[in-house]
C-alpha cells in the first residue's frame, strides 16, 4: 500500500475524497467517488462537457462514473503503442457461466464480483501476478438459480464509504468493507418465491444504494429501491406500476408529452389487477447528473410477453425516468415504447452529456435503445430530440418528435395466435444492456450493436408465481446485411454513423471502454477483444481470449505507474447461453428465441470463467 | 434362484425397454430400481402397522418387489396424448424454462441425451410430480396424474418422427448443426 501511494498522488487524493464523501450532506457539492474530481477532459472537443468526473486512475463505480460514460482520460495506452499489450494476469472464478459486468479497482485492490454464488474476490495489484487478498462468500440461497431468466449473471458492484456493494442473486444487498473482506451489512430486497431475482450493478450516490430487480419475464413488478449506505436500511421503494404513490409520482412530476400524463397511469393502462404482474424490472444501469440532482433509469417489458393479454398502454414498462435521489419522487417520465409487443426494454444505459445541439448546447441524455433507435433526450425535461434508427428496424419507420410516439408499421404488431415475421429487432434488441462508451474527444457514443430479426408468435400464457410468464413463441434470425453484430461509432450531434466494425458470426454483446489514448476497446462473442483507432474504427489490436465475451472493459493504473485494461472472458447470459452443454442446438425457440441467431456459437467457444488482464 | 438374484433378474426386466438404447442408462436403472424396491417395502410396513408394529426399512433391502418395478406411460405412443402434452407444455410454462420446444433455456434442455435424473417413463414422471433442485417446481400437487403422463409423452416424442409441432425451421433457413454429434440417431433414442 505504501508503495501505491509513493508513486501515484491521485490515490492520495481520491482516498482523501471518498472519505471526505462519507461527511458529504446533500447540499455539498458533489465529488466523484474515487476520481481525481475534475471534468475537465484533456482533448475534449469545444463544448463537449462531462457532468461526472471521470475515473482518473481508478474505476470505483459500474459505469467507471455516475454518467455511465465508461470514457478514461487514460493515455499512456495509445493509438501508436496499443499493439504491445500483453497478458499480465489471469484469474478464474471457478464459474463457467456468463461474467457480465466488469470489476472495480479502489486503493491497490482489485474487486470481482463472480456469477451465482455471486463472491466477491479481491486481488491484490500491488503484487506481480495479482495475487488473492482474500474472497467474501455471500452464500444466496440456491433456489434463485432455477428463477433466474437469463443465466445466473452479475452485472458488477459501486465503491462507497470504504465498502464494496452489490446484490445477490437471491435479491440481497450486501456491503463488504472494503479491506477486511467483512460483511457491514446485508438486506433482502426481493423475494425469489416469485420470481423475483437482482443481477445489475448498484449504484451508490453519496449516502444512497440504489438497486433495481429482475424478472420482467416471470411477472415480477418491477421497482427502484433506495437504501442507506452506512446500515443498509431501505429509505424508499419506486415501484415501475401501480399507484403514483406507488411509483413515486408526485407533484414536482412533469411528464414533456400529454402521452404520459394522468393520474394512476400506473393502474389505469392495465386491465384490472394485471400491473401487479406488469414486469417493468430495472435490471440495467444507473446513471447521476450531480448538476441537475437527477437520478436516471429505464424499466423493462411488461409482464406478461404476449400483448394481447394486456390491453392499454402498460405504463409504467419500457420507461426511462428522472427522480430525485433523495426523496426517490419522479421529476418526468417518458414511455419509450407503449403496449410493448416484442419485448423492447427500456433498460439500455442514460448518458448525460453537454454539449452543441444543433446550435446551441444542450443538456443531453443518450439512450442508445434496445428497440434499434438512438434516442437523444434534453434531460432537464425529458424531450426526444432525436431518434435515429442504427441498426435494421422494421416495428416502427421513426419517432414523432412532436408526440414522442413512434409511427409504428401495424404489419409488425404481435398478436395471440398470429404469427408475425420478419421483426427486427428482435426481443435481444438491436443493443443488449451491454454498455456503450462516449469520448468526449470524438463526440461519438460507441455502441455494441446486434443486427438480428424474428418471428414472434403470442400464445396462451397462465401466469404461476416462479415460473416464466412469457406466451410468446419466438424465433430469432441474423438480420440482413451479412452480420449479426457491429461496434458502431454514433456520431452524436451530428445524429448520424460515423463509421463501424461489423462482426459477422455474433451479436457485439461485450461493454466498451474508450480511453484519452483515443482506443476504444470491445469483445466479441467468438472470444476475440480488439482495441479500435476512436477516430476510423480500424482495428489496431486483438487478442483471442478463451471464451466468450460479455462482460464490460476497464481501465486503471497500477502503483507501478502503468496503465491496465482488464475484461472478462467467459460466455453466458440470455444469448451466450446457447453455448452451455445444456442447450440444444437444433430448436430454434430455446432460450426465448435466441438459440436460433446463435445456435452455431458452441462451433467457436466454449463457457469460460477468467479475467484477463494486459499491460504493455 | 437367492431372492437377491431374482431382484436383480427383475430389475433388468424392468429396465429392458431402456437397455435397448443406451448402455450407461443401465447403472441408472439399477440404481432406481432398489430406490423402488426400498419403497416398496417402506410401504408394506406402513400397510402392516395397524396390526402390529414393524420396523421400517430404511434404504434398499434384499427380497422381490411385489409390484412392477417401473410403471410406464399409459399414453405412451398416443398421437393424441402426445399432442395434448405439447399443449399443457406451454400451458403450464414448461417451454418458458426448457425452451419453446424442450430445447433449454433457464432449465435444461429436454431434447438431448442427459437426463439428470433419469429417462424412463416414471423417473420423468417423477421429475415433473417431485420437482428436482436448482428450479423444477413440484406439479404433483398442481395437476392432474393424467396431464402429467401426457407431458411424459410429448417429452419422449422429442427428435423422433412423433413429435408434435416440431421445431423445424424454414428449408431456405436450415444450415448444418454445428453440435450435429449431440443430435440423436434414430438407434439410441429411449424407446418410446
Amino acid at each position: 500500500m505504501q508503495l501505491v501511494r509513493k508513486k501515484s498522488g491521485w490515490l492520495v487524493s481520491g482516498a482523501v475524497i471518498a472519505a471526505a464523501c462519507c461527511a458529504c450532506t446533500w447540499a455539498a457539492p458533489p465529488r466523484a467517488n474515487g476520481g481525481n474530481g475534475t471534468t475537465d477532459i484533456p482533448g475534449a472537443l469545444p463544448g463537449i462537457h462531462l457532468v461526472s468526473p471521470v475515473p482518473d486512475g481508478q474505476w470505483t463505480l459500474p459505469g467507471g462514473d455516475y454518467a455511465n460514460t465508461r470514457y478514461s482520460p487514460l493515455a499512456e495506452i495509445n493509438t501508436s503503442n496499443v499493439q504491445n499489450l500483453k497478458v499480465v494476469a489471469t484469474t478464474a472464478t471457478g464459474i463457467d457461466h456468463g461474467h457480465e459486468g466488469q470489476p472495480l479497482v479502489v486503493n491497490g485492490t482489485l474487486y470481482m464480483v463472480t456469477p451465482f454464488p455471486n463472491n466477491l474476490i479481491a486481488l491484490d495489484i500491488t503484487k506481480p501476478g495479482f495475487p488473492r487478498k482474500w474472497v467474501f462468500r455471500p452464500h444466496p440461497d440456491i433456489r434463485a438459480v432455477g428463477v433466474a431468466c437469463c443465466d445466473i449473471v452479475n452485472r458488477g458492484a459501486s465503491y462507497a464509504d470504504g465498502k464494496v456493494i452489490y446484490a445477490t442473486l437471491d435479491n440481497h444487498v450486501v456491503a463488504v468493507d472494503a479491506n477486511s473482506g467483512e460483511k457491514v451489512w446485508e438486506t433482502p430486497v426481493g423475494d425469489i418465491r416469485y420470481g423475483e431475482t437482482t443481477t445489475m450493478a448498484p449504484l451508490v450516490v453519496k449516502n444512497v444504494v440504489f438497486v433495481g430487480n429482475s424478472g420482467g419475464d416471470l411477472g415480477v413488478r418491477g421497482k427502484l429501491t433506495a437504501l442507506d449506505v452506512k446500515t443498509g436500511k431501505v429509505l424508499w421503494t419506486a415501484w415501475s406500476t401501480g399507484s403514483d404513490q406507488d411509483v413515486r409520482i408526485g407533484p414536482g412530476f412533469h411528464a414533456f408529452y400529454p402521452k404520459d400524463r394522468g393520474k394512476d397511469l400506473g393502474i389505469r393502462t392495465w386491465t384490472p389487477g394485471q400491473w401487479k404482474l406488469g414486469g417493468g424490472t430495472v435490471w440495467g444501469w444507473i446513471s447521476y447528473d450531480p448538476e441537475l440532482n437527477l437520478i436516471f433509469y429505464g424499466t423493462g417489458n411488461p409482464g406478461v410477453w404476449n400483448p394481447d393479454m394486456r390491453p392499454g398502454d402498460n405504463k409504467w414498462s419500457c420507461t426511462i425516468w428522472a427522480r430525485d435521489p433523495e426523496t426517490g419522487y419522479a421529476k418526468w417520465a417518458y414511455q419509450v415504447d407503449a403496449h410493448d409487443g416484442w419485448d423492447y426494454d427500456a433498460v439500455m444505459e442514460n448518458i448525460p452529456v453537454d454539449m452543441p445541439w444543433q446550435g446551441r448546447q444542450r443538456k443531453l441524455l443518450l439512450h442508445p435503445g434496445r428497440m434499434g433507435f438512438m434516442m437523444v433526450l434534453d434531460r432537464e425535461t425529458g424531450e426526444v430530440l432525436s431518434a435515429e434508427k442504427f441498426e435494421p428496424v422494421t416495428w416502427a419507420n421513426d419517432y414523432n418528435l412532436k408526440t414522442g410516439l413512434p409511427d409504428e408499421n401495424p404489419d409488425k404488431r404481435t398478436h395471440f395466435g398470429h404469427y408475425t415475421t420478419d421483426i427486427c429487432p428482435s426481443s435481444t434488441g438491436a443493443k443488449e444492456f451491454v454498455p456503450s462508451a462516449f469520448s468526449p474527444r470524438t463526440g461519438y457514443l460507441y455502441i455494441p450493436a446486434h443486427n438480428t430479426c424474428m418471428d414472434y408468435e403470442g400464445t396462451e400464457a397462465n401466469y404461476i408465481a416462479g415460473t416464466p410468464y412469457l406466451g410468446a413463441s419466438v424465433r430469432m434470425y441474423p438480420g440482413p446485411g451479412g452480420y449479426q453484430g457491429e461496434l458502431v461509432a454514433w456520431d452524436v450531434e451530428h445524429a448520424k454513423k460515423a463509421w463501424s466494425v461489423k462482426e459477422k458470426n455474433f451479436p457485439v454483446y461485450s461493454g466498451v471502454l474508450a480511453t484519452g489514448g483515443d482506443v476504444v476497446f470491445y469483445g466479441t462473442m467468438d472470444g476475440w477483444f480488439r482495441a479500435l483507432d476512436a477516430h476510423s474504427g480500424k482495428v489496431l489490436w486483438q487478442f483471442k481470449t478463451a471464451s466468450g465475451i460479455i462482460g464490460d472493459p476497464i481501465t486503471f493504473l497500477g502503483p507501478d505507474g502503468k496503465q491496465y485494461v482488464a475484461i472478462y472472458s467467459g460466455i453466458g447470459g440470455w444469448m451466450g447461453a446457447s453455448d452451455f452443454p445444456s442447450i440444444s442446438s437444433d430448436d430454434p425457440y430455446a432460450t426465448r428465441g435466441a438459440n436460433g441467431a446463435m445456435r452455431d456459437i458452441k462451433a467457436y467457444t466454449r463457457p469460460g470463467d477468467t479475467m484477463y488482464v494486459f499491460s504493455y | 434362484m437367492s431372492s437377491a438374484t431374482r431382484f436383480l433378474a427383475q430389475a433388468v426386466l424392468g429396465c429392458g425397454r431402456t437397455l435397448r438404447s443406451a448402455a450407461p442408462l443401465l447403472a441408472v436403472c439399477v440404481a432406481s430400481c432398489i430406490c423402488a424396491a426400498g419403497c416398496n417395502s417402506g410401504a408394506r410396513s406402513v400397510a402392516a402397522s395397524s396390526a402390529a408394529p414393524v420396523p421400517t426399512a430404511v434404504g434398499p433391502v434384499p427380497g422381490a418387489a411385489s409390484e412392477p418395478l417401473h410403471r410406464t406411460d399409459p399414453f405412451a405412443g398416443d398421437a393424441v396424448a402426445a399432442q395434448n402434452g405439447w399443449r399443457l407444455f406451454n400451458w403450464y410454462n414448461c417451454s418458458g424454462c426448457h425452451g419453446g420446444h424442450g430445447g433449454g433455456s433457464m432449465g435444461p434442455s429436454l431434447r438431448d441425451k442427459v437426463w439428470l435424473y433419469g429417462s424412463s417413463d416414471d423417473q420423468i414422471f417423477d421429475s415433473i410430480a417431485e420437482g428436482r433442485p436448482k428450479g423444477m417446481p413440484a406439479w404433483g400437487a398442481k395437476i392432474p396424474e393424467d396431464q402429467i403422463w401426457q407431458l411424459v409423452t410429448y417429452i419422449k416424442t422429442m427428435r423422433t418422427p412423433g413429435e408434435p409441432d416440431p421445431p423445424n425451421e424454414p428449408a431456405n433457413e436450415q444450415t448444418p448443426d454445428p453440435d450435429n454429434n449431440e443430435r440423436m440417431m434414430v438407434g439410441t433414442q429411449p424407446a418410446r
